[in-house]
């Protein structure tokens, strides 16, 4: 018998999860992208290194950490970190960096200088992508989050586990629809702030 | 943080010896242009020549590898890069308006980099949208992808114009549009550009365009200045075949709006020339020896008019002077333009005016001659 407290309690170490994870890599790959885009060097080594993350699957990230620092909630969210790096660094750097060179060129002709250029010509046209990235790596989290619960992040991934190991289809199910329905819900916001924040100058 | 005013008027522009070598391919070579305060110069040539990059010189966006540029005086190098953009006007061809602003944050942009407060830019957009005839509460609000490309290319004209810059370099402005359009964006240009009284450096490939709004007009070929004058003397006397072909002289019935009387008159011989105070009958025998059927009638160095020799020969026994018998005709300065001086003879009928230089006559302008010379 799962109790509704049990879920709620789940659910709510889930999002601990996911919310620390998703603020921690908006934090580390915003800066990452914008250094990719003043240094060719330094972008390289950053994409490779975020490539080669995202190459790995999931699983063995969220295993490999074990051995290097541990279990519980810190070993977790660095796992869930390493793949969530990419997808917001490679649509943020895309975003900045394929702004229309003419409209660069012209930005710098009339006296812009780098900050400004960055500040108000390429920032606001990497919103979209920006913005997309961030919806894809919280989905992202969302899915590795019940994973770790194999190496102790607690979260909806123990009622999973739990209840595959105990043929339990009511754990199943009790940590499998929260999941399903935090990951619609994420979809749902991050599409309504990028409407709010992106003005609509587009068709 | 507002840049300096680096200059209210622009004197001159000079440039130097000014090269520029892109992978051993000259991209200037030794250029040296002179460029006067208050003018149109407009640079042709074929893509390239070197025209583009003369122009992103003057506002840096190009450093020459050698070579000096001043403005009234003062060597480019030395100013702060950014002051300098901000004190010049730059359009592009492809516009370059920022799609993610209104209309009116693109014309302001610059403005509130300056530290404008908000009134002042608001104030100065509305102001520069209705002087490029595009009603301001209409356009302020809207994208740039809500706009025709004539209208984009106007937004851009107000944009550049928002510090007030002595000095726009236009890099094929009106390029990317349809004849029609561009014909019509030109001549709204002719006249907005009597209202600014600003130098401008204008890159074109289209030759009509140049004749129409240049004042001088510089060809471009292969890295070098091959020749810069006004629409005339290219038509001329083109340095080369190359300015020929350009500037098309196989046609000059084309470009008869940008003739000048000078162009086409038929030079003064001195032998036309007969005082007012000559009698009618010393008139006849000194044309008859001379061999001409008309005479300048002058008093001193003034033309009064003409005579004919048949008329002076019917008029019969007389003491009368050919000043007494001179027929008046119109007269022109020598630096008007040909069109509207022969439309103004055609209604009048004459087939013959003078044309003066300070009030001198230096020559005749005979319509029929003109037309032959034409086709």
């Amino acid at each position: 018998m799962v109790t509704i407290e049990t879920i709620l309690g789940h659910t709510g170490e889930h999002l601990v999860l996911l919310l620390t994870t998703l603020f921690v890599s908006i934090c580390i790959s915003l800066p990452l992208a914008f250094a990719s885009l003043y240094s060719k060097r330094v972008g390289y080594v950053i994409m490779k290194f975020a490539n080669l993350a995202q190459a790995v699957p999931s699983f063995a990230v969220v295993a490999i950490v074990v051995p290097l620092i541990g279990i519980g909630f810190y070993p977790a969210l660095i796992a869930i970190l390493l793949r969530a790096l990419l997808p917001i660094i490679k649509n943020t750097y895309i975003g900045l960096s394929t702004v229309n060179a003419s409209m660069l060129d012209y930005a710098d002709g009339i006296g812009l200088n780098k900050w400004q250029i960055l500040r108000y010509i390429r920032l606001p046209n990497a919103y979209p992508a920006i913005f997309a990235g961030i919806k894809f790596a919280s989905i992202l989290i969302n899915s590795i989050a019940i994973l770790t619960a194999y190496i102790g992040s607690g979260g909806l991934g123990e009622l999973i586990f739990d209840g595959l190991v105990g043929f339990n289809n009511e754990k199943i199910l009790a940590g499998a629809i929260p999941a399903i329905l935090i990951a619609l819900t994420l979809d749902v916001i991050f599409t309504a702030m990028e409407k709010k924040l992106v003005p609509d100058y587009r068709k | 943080m507002p840049s300096k005013r680096i200059f209210d008027r622009i004197d001159s522009i000079q440039l130097r010896g000014v090269t520029k070598k892109y992978e051993g391919r000259f991209a200037i070579n030794d250029l040296t242009l002179d460029i006067e305060g208050g003018e149109m110069l407009i640079l042709i040539g074929p893509s390239g020549s070197g025209k583009t990059t003369t122009l992103r010189m003057i506002n840096r966006l190009i450093e020459p590898d050698s070579g000096t540029i001043h403005i009234n005086g003062q060597d480019i190098i030395e100013l702060e890069q950014v002051s300098l953009r901000r004190n010049i006007g730059y359009v592009i061809q492809n516009i370059g308006l920022f799609p993610h602003m209104t209309i009116a944050e693109n014309i302001g942009l610059v403005a509130k980099l300056e530290g404008w407060d908000k009134e002042k830019i608001s104030e100065r957009v509305k102001y520069l949208l209705d002087f490029v005839s595009l009603p301001s509460e209409m356009f302020m609000n809207r994208y740039p992808h809500q706009l025709s490309g004539g209208q984009q290319q106007r937004v851009g004209l107000a944009r550049a114009l928002v510090m007030d810059p002595p000095l726009l370099l236009m890099d094929e402005p009106f390029g990317a549009l349809d004849p029609i359009l561009r014909k019509q964006l030109q001549e709204e240009f002719c006249i907005i550009r009597e209202k600014l009284g600003k130098t401008i450096i204008f890159v074109t490939h289209d030759i009509e365009e140049a004749f129409k709004l240049a004042d001088r007009i510089g060809i471009m070929d292969d890295a070098k200045l091959v020749q810069i004058g006004t629409a005339e003397e290219l038509i001329f006397h083109p340095a080369n075949d190359m300015v020929a072909s350009i500037v098309d002289t196989g046609k000059k019935f084309k470009h008869l709006d940008t003739l000048r009387i000078r162009d086409l008159m038929t030079p003064l011989d001195n032998k036309y020339v007969h005082a007012a105070s000559l009698a009618v009958d010393e008139a006849i025998d000194s044309m008859l020896a001379k061999d001409i059927e008309l005479a300048v009638v002058s008093n001193g160095n003034e033309p009064v008019g003409i005579v004919r020799l048949p008329d002076l020969m019917r008029l019969g026994e007389t003491s009368d002077t050919i000043g007494d018998h001179a027929v008046s005709v119109p007269s022109f300065a020598s630096d008007e333009l040909l069109e509207p001086s022969l439309k103004d003879l055609h209604e009048k009928g004459h087939s013959i005016a003078f044309v003066t230089d300070n009030g001198r006559i230096s020559g005749f302008l005979f319509p029929n001659d003109v037309f032959r010379q034409l086709v």
